[in-house]
C-alpha cells in the first residue's frame, strides 16, 4: 500500500480536530501522520494527513471527510491507483 | 433588530424556522429557555423521558417531512437523547435537538450535570454546535435546520451554555444560510443520467432497488412513472415500504434478511440494479461478496459517500432523488425508443417466484393466536391511509411483511439502529404531525416495556394513538435465533409478560383504554373496538403464540442464495427456471 497525503482545509472552529480524528478512528482507518497549521486566512487551518490506504478505501476516506461541514476542501498530494471493481469492505456479520 | 436574552433569541429563532411543536423536558441548564417557551406560539409537549422526546421528533419528521424538534437539559437530559439521535442518524431523519449546557465558565470542570454532549454525538450527528455566545444562537439554529433538512437528512444538535441563554443580545434571524463546506447536490449531472439510461436500455434483467431515500426525497410519483415506463420489477427495502404501492403488480416486496423469495432472488439474479436512495446495508445484501454477482449497478443517491461504500457503482448519479428520477424519465424514454430490451422472460420468472412463494404463516394448531394474523387484520381493517410505527423484533418484520403499504410516510420503524422502544414515542410524534390520521403502534411486549411511559404524555395531551402489543411473552426475535442457532437454549429471553405486567391495567393506569384479545375469532371485533375510540389512547394486549417465527430468513453472514422459507426448508429452485 502506498502512502497518500491529503491536504485538508478546515474551518477554524472548535472541535474540528476531534471531528477529523474521530472520523478516522470510527471508520477504522489509521492515520500515519497528522499536522495542523495556519493558512493565510485566519478563519481556516490546513491539515496534512498521511494515510496508508489505496483505491477504494482512500476514496471512502475522502468522501467521508468531505461530509464534515467544517471541511472546506480536500486535495490529494500524491496520485493514487485505479479503483478495483470488487469491494468487500464489510465484515461478514455474525450478529 | 431587537434586544433580548439568548433564551428569547432561541425561541424567536425556532419560531422563525417554522417550528410548530417540540418535545422535551426542562431542567437547570435549559431552564432560561423554558420561560419564553411558556409564552411562545410553539406547542411544547412535556414528555416523560427524553428518549421519548427524540423518537417523537423522529416520528413527527417521518410523517410530515419537516424537521422534528426535541429539547432537553444538560447532562442526563442530553445523554437520554443519544439513542434517538443515533437512531435518526442511521435512518436519515431530519431532527434538531436543543440542549442546555452548564455555564461556559464551568465547562470542563466536571460541573453538576455536565456532559460533553457535542463530543458524545460527534460520531453520528450530521453536525453539532456548542454555543457560548448569545449572538451566535440565531445563526446556529438557522444552520441546524438547513443542515438537518437538506441533502441526506439527519440529526443536528445545538448545545447552548446556560449563560448564553441568560445574557442579552441583538436578535436578528438570518435570511439565508450558506455554508462553504456543505453544498448538497440538487439536480444530477446530465451525463450521469444519460449513462444510467443507456445501461438500463441494455439490460434484460433489471430491478429497481428502492431505499428510504425515495421517501425522504418525496420521489414516489416519479418512481411510479419510471417503474411503469420500464416495466421492471421493484423491491422496497424496510425503510422504503410505501414508496411504491404494495398492490402494484411490479412490486415484489421487501428484500433482505426477512425479505420475500422473489425480492431477494430478483436482486441476486439481476443483471442490473437500479439503486434509488438505498445503501447496500448488510441486512439487504447478506454476505456482500456473494450479493448480486452478475449485476451492474446504477447508484442514485444524494450522499456521495454512499456511492461505492459497500458496492462498486458502474454508474453513479449524484443528486436529489426526485430530481434525478424526473430527469431520467425523458432520457430513458428516448433510449427505449431506440432499443427496448425484452423483459418478458425476466418478469415471468419473478412473477412465478412471487406466486410460488408468497408470504404466509400457519395458524397455530392449539387454537392460540397467530401474531401474523393479528397484524394482517390490523392492516386490512384500518386501511391504507393508516400510519404504522413498529418496535424492533419479530413483530416489526411481520408488520413490514403483512401490512400492505400503499402510501409513503405511512410506515415508521427503526431500521438502521434497530432501537427497541421506538414505536410508542414515534407513534406519538406521528399523531402530533398527522392528527387526523389513525396511528397504530405495532409493538413487542419487550419493546413496549422500554418506552410505554409516553402513553401518559399521549393521554394528557390529547394524542390518541393506538397500540397493538404483540405479546409473545418473549424477546421473540432473540428467542428465534436461540431456536435456530443455539439449540433452543432460551437464555434470558422469557419475559413472562402474559403474567406481569398486566398490560390493560397498565394502560388504564396511564389514562388509556386497555383491551386484550387471545382468540382468533375475537381479533376483528377487538380491532374495531379500538378503532371506535378516538378520544383516548388505546392499548390492546394481543396474547399470541410464542413459537411463531419470521420467515423467509437469510441467516446473518450467509449468502442471499441460501434463503430459507421455513426451518431447514429452501425454495425448490429446481422447479424454477432461473
Ligand atoms: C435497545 C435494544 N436492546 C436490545 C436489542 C436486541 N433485540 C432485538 S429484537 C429484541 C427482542 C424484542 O422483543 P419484543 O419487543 O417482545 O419483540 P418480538 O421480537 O418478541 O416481537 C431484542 C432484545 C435491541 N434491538 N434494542
Ligand atoms: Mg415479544
Amino acid at each position: 500500500m502506498a502512502q497518500h497525503t491529503l491536504e485538508v482545509i478546515v474551518e477554524n472552529s472548535p472541535g474540528v480536530l476531534a471531528r477529523v480524528a474521530g472520523l478516522f478512528s470510527r471508520r477504522a482507518y489509521n492515520i500515519e501522520r497528522l499536522s495542523v497549521g495556519p493558512t493565510s486566512n485566519p478563519e481556516t487551518s490546513k491539515m496534512e494527513i498521511v494515510v496508508n490506504l489505496d483505491g477504494h478505501a482512500l476514496e471512502q476516506v475522502i468522501a467521508q471527510l468531505d461530509k464534515l461541514i467544517n471541511v472546506l476542501s480536500i486535495k490529494e498530494i500524491l496520485p493514487h491507483s485505479a479503483v478495483p471493481t470488487v469491494h468487500d469492505t464489510q465484515p461478514d456479520y455474525q450478529n | 433588530m431587537s434586544q433580548m436574552n439568548g433564551a428569547s433569541a432561541l425561541v424567536a429563532s425556532l419560531e422563525a424556522a417554522g417550528v410548530d411543536v417540540m418535545f422535551g423536558i426542562p431542567g437547570g441548564a435549559i431552564l432560561p429557555a423554558y420561560d419564553p417557551i411558556f409564552s411562545s406560539s410553539i406547542r411544547h409537549i412535556l414528555v416523560r423521558h427524553e428518549q421519548g422526546a427524540g423518537h417523537a421528533a423522529t416520528g413527527y419528521a417521518q410523517v410530515t417531512g419537516r424537521v422534528g424538534v426535541c429539547i432537553a437539559t444538560s447532562g442526563p437530559g442530553a445523554t437520554n437523547l443519544v439513542t434517538p439521535l443515533a437512531d435518526a442518524a442511521m435512518d436519515s431523519v431530519p431532527v434538531v435537538a436543543i440542549t442546555g449546557q452548564v455555564p461556559s465558565v464551568a465547562i470542563g470542570t466536571d460541573a453538576f450535570q455536565e456532559a460533553d454532549i457535542r463530543g458524545i454525538t460527534m460520531p453520528f450527528a450530521k453536525h453539532n454546535y456548542l454555543i457560548t455566545d448569545p449572538a451566535d444562537i440565531p445563526r446556529a439554529i438557522a444552520e441546524a435546520f438547513h443542515i438537518a433538512s437538506t441533502g441526506r437528512p439527519g440529526p443536528v444538535l445545538v448545545d447552548i451554555a446556560k449563560d448564553a441563554l441568560q445574557k442579552m443580545t441583538d436578535f436578528k434571524y438570518p435570511t439565508s444560510v450558506s455554508l462553504k463546506g456543505y453544498q448538497p447536490k440538487g439536480a444530477p449531472d446530465a451525463q450521469a443520467v444519460i449513462d444510467a439510461a443507456d445501461l438500463i436500455a441494455q439490460s434484460s434483467k433489471p430491478v429497481f432497488y428502492v431505499g428510504g431515500g425515495a421517501i425522504k426525497a418525496n420521489a414516489n410519483r416519479e418512481l411510479l412513472e419510471l417503474a411503469q415506463l420500464l416495466g421492471a420489477p421493484v423491491v422496497t427495502t424496510l425503510m422504503a415500504r410505501g414508496a411504491f404501492p404494495d398492490s402494484h403488480p411490479l412490486n415484489l416486496g421487501m428484500p433482505g434478511m426477512h425479505g420475500t423469495v422473489s425480492a431477494v432472488t430478483a436482486l441476486q439474479k439481476a443483471d442490473l440494479l437500479i439503486t434509488l436512495g438505498a445503501r447496500f446495508d448488510d441486512r439487504v445484501t447478506g454476505k456482500l461478496s456473494t450479493f448480486a454477482v452478475n449485476a451492474k449497478v446504477i447508484h442514485a443517491d444524494v450522499d456521495p459517500a454512499e456511492i461505492g461504500k459497500n458496492r462498486f457503482a458502474d454508474v453513479a448519479v449524484l443528486g436529489d432523488l426526485r430530481l434525478t428520477i424526473a430527469a431520467l424519465i425523458p432520457v430513458l424514454k428516448a433510449a427505449l425508443a431506440k432499443t427496448r430490451p425484452d423483459l418478458t422472460a425476466w418478469l415471468h420468472q419473478m412473477n412465478s417466484l412471487k406466486a410460488a412463494y408468497p408470504l404466509g404463516y400457519d395458524m397455530p394448531e392449539d387454537g392460540s393466536l397467530s401474531p401474523q394474523y393479528v397484524i394482517e387484520r390490523l392492516g386490512k381493517i384500518s386501511g391504507p391511509e393508516t400510519i404504522f410505527a413498529a418496535g424492533v423484533g419479530q413483530h416489526q418484520m411481520w408488520a413490514s411483511q403483512f401490512v400492505s403499504f400503499e402510501n409513503p410516510r405511512t410506515w415508521l420503524n427503526s431500521g438502521g439502529l434497530g432501537t427497541m422502544g421506538y414505536a410508542v414515542p414515534a407513534a406519538m410524534g406521528a399523531k402530533v404531525g398527522a392528527p387526523d390520521t389513525t396511528v397504530w403502534a405495532i409493538d413487542g411486549d419487550g419493546c413496549f416495556q422500554m418506552t410505554n411511559q409516553e402513553l401518559v404524555t399521549c393521554a394528557l395531551n390529547n394524542i390518541p394513538i393506538k397500540v397493538a402489543i404483540i405479546n409473545n411473552e418473549s424477546l421473540g426475535m432473540v428467542r428465534q435465533w436461540q431456536t435456530l442457532f443455539y439449540e433452543g437454549r432460551y437464555s434470558n429471553t422469557n419475559l413472562d409478560s402474559k403474567r406481569v405486567p398486566n398490560f390493560p391495567m397498565l394502560a388504564e393506569a396511564m389514562g388509556c383504554v386497555g383491551l386484550s384479545c387471545d382468540r382468533p375469532e375475537d381479533v376483528d371485533a377487538t380491532i374495531e373496538k379500538a378503532m371506535s375510540i378516538n378520544d383516548q389512547p388505546v392499548v390492546v394486549d394481543f396474547r399470541v403464540n410464542r413459537d411463531a417465527m419470521v420467515w423467509p430468513m437469510v441467516a446473518a453472514g450467509t449468502s442471499n442464495d441460501n434463503i430459507m422459507i421455513a426451518r431447514e426448508t429452501a425454495p425448490d429452485w429446481d422447479s424454477q427456471e432461473l
